[in-house]
């Protein structure tokens, strides 16, 4: 038996040697198409690897450490800035690269990387309300959905725990930008949340059952996820509230001490591909931001109400942003009264 | 759960347990005495019992029952995703154990078969120390101390995720081997002693042979607990090494299907058929 564990180590030790053309990629588990991978492995030769985090957290803690071996990572937008703060990513310049130039241009001048120097986009989505419409008929575009919700839905809501999406809502909802240091719209906003909080059922996540089996009738969710929800119950619909919803965006950026440089960028510029961006969206069901997807795209998606956002509501749409410290510091002491 | 397992082990590899106290007093006749185990059992496999049922589901949804079908199964097996991720569970699993089991048998040898010495209480708690430590801060720790390695020696290899499972399961191998051990007779292996034979025939022939079932119970306790440890190895993989727990917790972020629970089902029968011979070998008397 030591005989054989010696040989199985040997064996580990030798499976690490250096192959050529490898690409090592790190994204959200359940989140890269697999035909994605094989077009990409038919069309460079380069054998690609895939590990899952479950968080942006996990993710920048283990990059952060390094030794990881990874390649390529997917963060979301409003942590980028402190992966590029840190060191962490390599300033690839997807801008000069050859696909750029599908980028749509609303994704070009992002304030999370400005002029694109770093990251290329994967997958955009919102946070806005989700309503039942068999028990309620009015208006669904609206925060009012939650913060200050119709006789009908009282005691059926559930609201997504998610501090920065919940108190951007509501900032918005009283005229406020995202990351406000104004006291006066602070305190209508945790007076808001704090009242409305006795007409929810809950604050949890995971809730695509019970909105199915309409044992919640109204909240506040994802896009892509009330997607889902609507293709097991009809009457489910999604609203982008008027006052301002709730913008996110994960895109592709390439790890500063990436040992396969060439096959990582090759990668951001495949990814900028119509046809290629399209398959990402096919498989997790968010937009991708790239002109040209959408003869790509699955039929049910082109015209999906919860993907394509009405033009009227365009410009309500925010990004949240990493708040300076102290005003972060007045947002968890409002969500920890919320809390309570 | 890793106590009471722990305790378990330690119970019935020493002695059967008693049915009966001294004075014929019996738990069984306490009032409430169904009502509780039945509770009991019902907390601990209802949630257990709902997810196997879900795998078997046609639909997509965890909640609604829409027909049976073996549909889930076949798309975990299918998932070349999840066919890496389990042969790299079981080799893992299977390198550390017998690893550990080496190391365990030798502590359990040291700790058990020679004249008490100081520091035999101290060596004690070190060798169990993994099971009191919380699996977060060794995690951490080794997170710290591998990055630096690999950073410094450019290697990114399955070995430090060998070394961290193996780290876990010496404890885990260690106490049903001493267990074993203590509740075997010294006097035969005096006697092969007496007899003129050397330290190792008598190991061999003796020792070896009577603590075997405390062996195999421990390689398998530790290898179900290697398969099951998802926060050490999520902070020390490198890329491309993902295990099934942490397949399936990355999985968990966005929309869960039955395939988890596919996944979830075959463990859960292969751990309780290890687990069902480790208490096999560990009651049969030696």
């Amino acid at each position: 038996m030591k005989h054989l564990t010696l040989t199985a180590s040997a064996l580990a030790l030798c499976a690490s040697g250096a192959m050529a053309q490898e690409l090592n990629i790190y994204n959200w588990g359940n989140y890269t198409n697999p035909d994605l991978i094989t077009k990409f492995e038919e069309e460079t030769g380069i054998k690609v690897t895939i590990t899952d985090y479950d968080s942006n957290d996990t993710a920048l803690a283990k990059v952060k450490a390094g030794g990881h071996g990874f390649d390529i990572v997917v963060p979301s937008h409003s942590y980028i800035p402190i992966w590029i703060g840190e060191g962490l990513l390599l300033e690839t310049r997807p801008d000069e690269m050859e696909n750029f130039s599908n980028v749509a241009d609303e994704w070009v001048d992002v304030s999370w990387d400005p002029g694109r120097h770093y990251t290329v986009p994967w997958q955009w989505g919102t946070t806005g309300v989700v309503v039942n419409t068999k028990y309620y008929d009015g208006d669904i575009n609206t925060s009012s959905i939650f913060l200050d919700p119709p006789e009908e839905l009282v005691g059926k809501i559930n609201v997504v725990p998610e501090m920065g999406d919940v108190m951007t809502l509501a900032i918005l909802y009283h005229g406020g930008e995202p990351c406000t240091g104004d006291k006066d719209v602070l305190r209508k906003v945790r007076d808001t949340l704090v009242d409305a909080k006795e007409k929810w059922l809950g604050m949890d996540y995971g809730n695509l059952e019970k909105f199915a089996k309409e044992d919640l009738w109204a909240g506040v969710n994802w896009n892509g996820s009330t997607f889902r929800m609507r293709l097991q119950n009809e009457n489910i619909a999604y609203g982008y509230p008027k006052e301002g919803f709730v913008l996110w965006m994960d895109s592709v950026a390439v790890l500063a001490d990436a040992q396969n440089v060439d096959e990582a960028k090759a990668f951001q510029n495949f990814v900028m591909d119509p046809e290629n961006a399209a398959l990402i969206s096919e498989f997790a069901r968010y937009a991708n931001g790239i002109n040209g997807s959408e003869p790509f795209m699955p039929a049910d998606m082109k015209t999906a109400p919860e993907i394509v956002i009405p033009d009227e509501l365009k410009a309500a749409g925010h990004f949240t942003e990493t708040c300076a410290p102290e005003v972060q510091e007045l947002y968890t002491r409002s969500w920890t009264d919320l809390q309570k | 759960m890793v106590e009471a397992t722990t305790t378990q082990v330690e119970q019935s590899a020493a002695k059967p347990r008693p049915k009966r106290g001294p004075k014929g007093y019996s738990l069984r006749t306490l009032p409430g005495f169904t009502f509780v185990a039945l509770f009991t059992m019902i907390v601990l496999y209802a949630p257990i019992s709902i997810l196997v049922i879900f795998s078997f589901n046609e639909g997509d949804s965890l909640a609604i029952w829409e027909g049976f079908s073996l549909q889930w199964y076949a798309k975990a097996a299918a998932n070349e995703q999840v066919q890496e991720a389990a042969i790299r569970s079981l080799y893992l699993a299977f390198i550390a154990s017998t690893i550990g089991t080496i190391a365990a048998t030798m502590a359990a040898l040291a700790t058990t078969r020679t004249r008490r010495f100081t520091g035999k209480t101290m060596i004690y708690a070190l060798i169990n120390q993994p099971l009191m430590v919380p699996e977060i801060v060794t995690a951490v720790a080794l997170l710290i101390v591998f990055a630096a390695i690999k950073v410094a020696t450019g290697h990114n290899s399955m070995i430090y995720l060998i070394v961290a499972h193996t780290a876990f399961c010496i404890p885990f191998a260690y106490l049903p081997i001493r267990a074993r051990l203590e509740t075997m007779d010294n006097s035969l292996e005096t006697a092969a002693r007496d007899l003129y034979a050397s330290a190792w025939q008598t190991f061999r022939m003796v020792t070896l042979p009577n603590m075997w079932p405390g062996i195999i119970a421990g390689m398998m306790l530790s290898f179900v607990i290697s398969l099951d440890t998802v926060v050490i190895t999520e902070f020390v993989k490198s890329a491309g090494q993902d295990t099934l727990p942490t397949y399936m917790l990355g999985q968990l972020r966005r929309v869960v299907t039955p395939e988890v629970n596919a996944i979830s089902t075959v463990i859960l029968f292969s751990g309780a058929i290890l687990v069902a011979l480790f208490f096999r070998l560990t009651q049969r008397k030696g």
